[in-house]
């Protein structure tokens, strides 16, 4: 027989006690988990339609928490602006949208689950998300396979070129914000006659840095300026001061960057304390710089540093005025690129709803019907509130989903706030180049 | 693209540099493991803690982060007598896995605490009196990086006088040789390691306030100083201060020269190829008396 | 009284084959509701990872922190074959698992031979997933993307979860048996006495380094073969893979559960996934990062108070079990 000393014995009765609530409180958890999500009866679409469901998953938890949140927060106000001053979708008789959010987690392990378990409990008509493309690709197989229209926020070049069918993205795609950057740059010099001759194109080297700066080589390449090196880091790089070395060697003009997040406010502090005189910082992929987090962190450091973003919260629109001041006024900040997508990609699912009442009467929220609509949906400012926010002003999708109009603002620091330069600067801000 | 004796040169300069700081980092490790046989695998996590909390401090009055070390490592030394206490004092005895398991656990908590309080945004200090470059010629000197390796140095060589002058010292090395024989002769076992405990994290403590003032905070920052840390102690065996400096002083010059030579993402790779080479070959390190 | 822990086929493959059994009612039982599914996948998935572990950490006592270098070898290299060269997986991941043995050896023969153990050795694994994420990236540039949807079983890839769920069942079941059959081998004895007192067992005459390096060649090739397992449920084929956290987090399941306990890790695993996906589902957001608070504090309350972890519970319930089946059998 087993022996036990007598001591472990009066530990282990209390410590079993312990382990043993722990092993029931999982298994009551999981029965939980279990009973209070029971599969909705799935419903043949009714004549009438009380309410339009809209799934959104997005990471609220770990590194990018910072983004998730601010997309949810952004698809709140929407929906709440939709249902209340546009009175619902009117062709499907007033209907409201109603949300849905779910934590997409870290991986896509949690990304699956994520959006898994969102079908399973709500089955929405429509699903955004999911910002990074490792995640959304783990809810676009879930989507595809369930037919359930997603509208993506993550920019990687590769997410509409899966053959998926169901997938839509309004944003402009990496490599479209590494081309604004160029372009912006070589205009810019053209018409202030600086000479760019030296090239230098730092990226973080993730998939999403390394798309980017290859759109920067590539138009670089074609407008004629030969980029003449890279330099490649991780993110989590927690000191600049060999690359700070080369740059000061290579003693470039311009520096094409793309940051993650922490690595951009580092390099811009790395590069002051340097005291190197480069003329240009153009950041782009949309992160890091030019977000309120980044210039409170960097301070001085990125003054006239610029970035490529996936929206333009100064775009003198009369739909992008209006929602932006409502997004200050709810939440007290400025909304960024994260945000900014929510808001074009959900009204333009609201848009499509409202054509899909009247194409598709009789079946509108089908999942083909709205692809169909969505692919047929052509729109600029005149016609279209989601244009209106839209950095372009334009919205038409190719068959693949991906907008043929994708295209970004340019903003820059200017006296510590972000400004918007480029392609139509604010009203009384002129763009600095290059830097003083 | 062969780089200029000049960028070759800056770059050996910026690894001494970050070397004594890292040696800073290493000697607390070196110590605990030294004297107690205990392996702090949370010791990068506390650089992380100490850096958030210079942050808040450095921010809220407005002041260089190197002068918040008269906060931190008072409130770091405390710290890590409790920690001691609560935690690896009922462990000590313990097979070494388990030893080794409470500590992940306790960076474990540390990271996650930090993503929770501070999301994963970095964190970096407004006001540094040191961040700028300093022009000479040949060279470019960052002052900021230049005064935290030489505060290192000052720091590491007085706990050396301490170690070796002083009768507290001699209680710590007599401890760390032998311990039982420590406590035939009368001392305290238990103090001293409370004692060497609390002032490896306290180091800490100090080390993070001067990482602030140039580089930044967020949660996974342990990390990358954890592993670094231990390369160095393998490298350095236990011999002594001079053994770690030196090894200090090469691990960061390996770094930046792969950094600038090659690219920083192999940068981050080759230290630990280094270190398997020098565990396989030479156990008690490049400097230890095995 | 039947004797309880013989070592014969019967005890070795009966409770894999509960487990299986039992595992495969689950879709059924949730009406193949795919988030469950997924769920039971993943969980499933997560406890064969920890049992192979169990080899080298619950039996041979070294704490290996490498688990994810070589799950991601194997896995990569079996799904580079199947996207580059449309070869199968069921070839692939038998590579993989050489693979990863080789890798395991390599490192494994030299570290041994050294006598490098402790906190040298885990700090050595941990420096191999980091050399292996960054060696990766190197070689392949930055891989970070979702591997184009092939069906069948050829591939083992399918729309829904189930198949896959049964296959990792099967593997799990495999694992199970091995594990404990390694338990109640001379392997196993000899991997008790290396554990408890190495210098003993060295003078007792055991070849301790070929011991350990055989626990070690084992665990990598599970590990390696499971690999594409891995990616394939998780549809990402990516230098993420090689994780640092990942493979600490899974010698957190193997201490938690209870060092060389087959019932306490896989409950350990079921239990820490279930947590996880719990606290997600319903405080997603409000509290990053909670769960890995929660399971860094267990492992501290592990440690200091209860180094047997779950294993004093589940082993007393299991045999508890055991004997009421025999009883009944007999």
């Amino acid at each position: 027989m087993y022996v036990r000393k007598s001591l472990k014995r009066a530990i282990s009765k209390t410590m079993g006690i312990v382990i043993g609530l722990v092993i029931v409180i999982a298994i009551v958890a999981g029965a939980l988990i279990y009973m209070t999500t029971q599969a909705p009866p799935t419903t043949t679409t009714k004549p009438k339609i009380e309410k339009v469901k809209i799934g959104i998953i997005e990471p609220l938890t770990g590194r990018y928490a910072v983004f998730g949140q601010e997309a949810v927060d952004a698809a709140r106000l929407l929906v709440d602006i939709i249902n209340n001053e546009l009175g619902g979708v009117s062709s499907l008789g007033g209907a409201k949208l109603e949300l849905y959010v779910e934590d997409a987690g870290t991986s896509p392990d949690t990304a699956a689950l994520a959006a898994e378990r969102l079908i399973s409990n709500y089955r929405p008509h429509v699903i955004l998300g999911a910002y990074i493309s490792r995640l959304t690709a783990a809810v676009a197989e879930v989507t595809e396979r369930e037919k359930i229209p997603l509208v993506m926020d993550a920019l990687v070049d590769w997410l509409t070129e899966r053959g998926w069918n169901y997938v839509f993205r309004l944003a402009p795609r990496a490599s479209t914000h590494g081309k604004a950057a160029v372009d912006f740059v070589l205009e810019m010099a053209k018409k202030t006659n600086t000479t760019i001759r030296t090239v230098v194109v730092l990226h973080e080297d993730s998939i999403f840095g390394t798309t980017v700066a290859n759109g920067v080589r590539s138009q670089l390449i074609a407008k004629g300026v030969i980029p003449n090196e890279t330099i490649t880091y991780a993110y989590t790089i927690t000191d600049f001061g060999p690359i700070i070395s080369r740059i000061r060697e290579l003693n470039p003009d311009v520096i094409f960057s793309v940051p993650y997040f922490s690595d951009g406010i580092l390099f811009a502090k790395a590069l002051q304390a340097s005291g190197i005189k480069v003329k240009f910082i153009a950041g782009a992929g949309g992160c890091g710089y030019t977000d309120p987090d980044s210039i409170r962190e960097a301070g001085e450091a990125v003054e006239y540093f610029t970035n490529t973003y996936s929206y333009n919260p100064a775009r003198q629109t009369q739909w992008n005025k209006r929602i932006v001041q409502a997004f200050q006024q709810k939440y007290g900040k400025l909304p960024t690129e994260a945000a900014g997508i929510i808001f074009y990609s959900l009204m333009f699912v609201y848009e499509g709803l409202e054509k899909a009442g009247q194409m598709f009467p009789d079946d509108p929220l089908n999942p083909d019907n709205l692809r169909a609509v969505f692919l047929s949906m052509d729109l600029d400012d005149s016609n279209s509130i989601a244009a209106q926010l839209y950095p372009t002003g334009r919205v038409k999708l190719a068959a693949n989903g991906e907008n043929l109009y994708g295209g970004t603002a340019i903003l820059q620091v200017i006296g510590g706030q972000p400004r918007v330069i480029w392609p139509e600067a604010e009203e009384g801000v002129t763009p600095i180049f290059p830097r003083p | 693209m062969l780089p200029s004796p000049g960028l070759l040169f800056q770059s050996v300069l910026d690894g001494i540099f970050l070397g004594f700081l890292y040696s800073l980092i290493a000697l607390g490790l070196s110590l605990v493991f030294g004297v107690m046989g205990i392996i702090n695998f949370a010791h990068g996590d506390f650089i992380m803690l100490g850096s958030y909390l210079v942050w808040i401090l450095a921010n809220s009055l407005r002041s260089d982060p190197s002068l918040m070390s008269i906060a931190t490592v008072p409130l770091f030394f405390v710290m890590g007598a409790a920690i001691y206490t609560a935690i690896i004092r009922p462990v000590l005895g313990k097979e070494p896995l388990i030893q080794i398991a409470v500590t992940v656990g306790v960076g474990y908590v540390l990271q996650n605490l930090a993503l929770m309080m501070f999301r994963a945004e970095p964190r970096a200090v407004q006001t540094t009196y040191l961040n700028f470059y300093l022009n000479l010629g040949l060279v470019s000197v960052h002052v900021a990086k230049l005064i935290s390796a030489l505060l290192s140095l000052f720091i590491v060589l007085g706990v050396h006088y301490l170690l070796t002058k002083t009768w507290v010292g001699l209680a710590i090395r007599a401890t760390a040789y032998d311990r039982e024989v420590a406590s035939l002769m009368g001392i305290n076992v238990g103090k001293v390691f409370l004692l060497v405990f609390s002032l490896g994290i306290a180091l800490t403590g100090l080390a993070a306030s001067l990482w602030m003032t140039f580089g930044q905070a967020d949660p996974y920052i342990g990390s990358s100083f954890g592993l670094l840390t231990w390369v160095i102690i393998a490298l350095g065996g236990l011999g002594g201060v001079s053994g770690l400096l030196a090894s200090s002083v090469i691990v960061g010059v390996i770094q930046s020269l792969t950094m600038t030579l090659v690219s920083p993402t192999v940068s981050l790779a080759i230290p630990y190829v280094v270190f398997i080479i020098v565990l396989w070959f030479r156990p008690q390190g490049l400097f230890g008396k095995g | 009284m039947t004797q309880v822990n013989s070592r014969n086929i019967f005890s070795i493959v009966l409770p894999s084959l509960i487990v299986v059994l039992a595992g495969a009612t689950i879709p059924f039982l949730v009406g193949f509701n795919q988030y469950y599914v997924l769920l039971a996948l993943q969980s499933v998935i997560m406890a064969s990872i920890a049992l192979a572990w169990n080899i080298i950490g619950g039996y041979a006592g070294q704490l290996d922190l490498a688990s994810f270098a070589y799950i991601g070898l194997g896995g990569i290299l079996a799904t580079m074959l199947m996207i580059e060269h449309n070869i199968t997986p069921w070839l692939g991941m038998f590579l993989g698992a050489g693979v990863s043995a080789a890798l395991a050896f390599i490192i494994g023969f030299p570290l041994f031979r050294f006598g490098i153990k402790g906190v040298w050795y885990a700090l050595s694994t941990a420096a191999l997933v980091v050399i292996l994420h960054e060696a990766s990236i190197m070689i392949l540039g930055p891989f970070d993307y979702y591997i184009p949807f092939v069906e069948g079983w050829y591939y083992i890839r399918f729309r829904t979860w189930e198949n896959l769920y049964y296959f990792s069942l099967a593997v799990l079941a495999f694992i199970i048996s091995l594990n404990l059959y390694i338990s109640r081998s001379k392997l196993g004895y000899y991997l008790k006495a290396i554990r408890e007192d190495e210098v003993a067992a060295e003078a007792v005459g055991i070849n301790v380094r070929k011991y350990k390096l055989l626990a070690l060649v084992i665990y990598a090739s599970i590990l390696g073969f499971i690999g594409y397992l891995y990616i394939v449920s998780q549809r990402t084929f990516s230098y993420n893979t090689f994780s640092g956290p990942q493979s600490v987090y899974v010698a957190i399941i193997g201490i938690v559960g209870g060092l060389g306990s087959v019932s306490g890790v896989f409950s350990a695993a079921l239990i820490l996934k279930i947590v996880e996906e719990y606290l997600r589902g319903y405080l997603g957001g409000v509290l990053p990062g909670l769960h890995l608070l929660l399971f860094g504090t267990l492992l501290i309350v592990v440690g200091i108070l209860r180094p047997e972890g779950l294993s004093s519970l589940t082993d007393t319930l299991t045999r508890k079990i055991k004997v009421k089946v025999l009883r009944w059998y007999t």
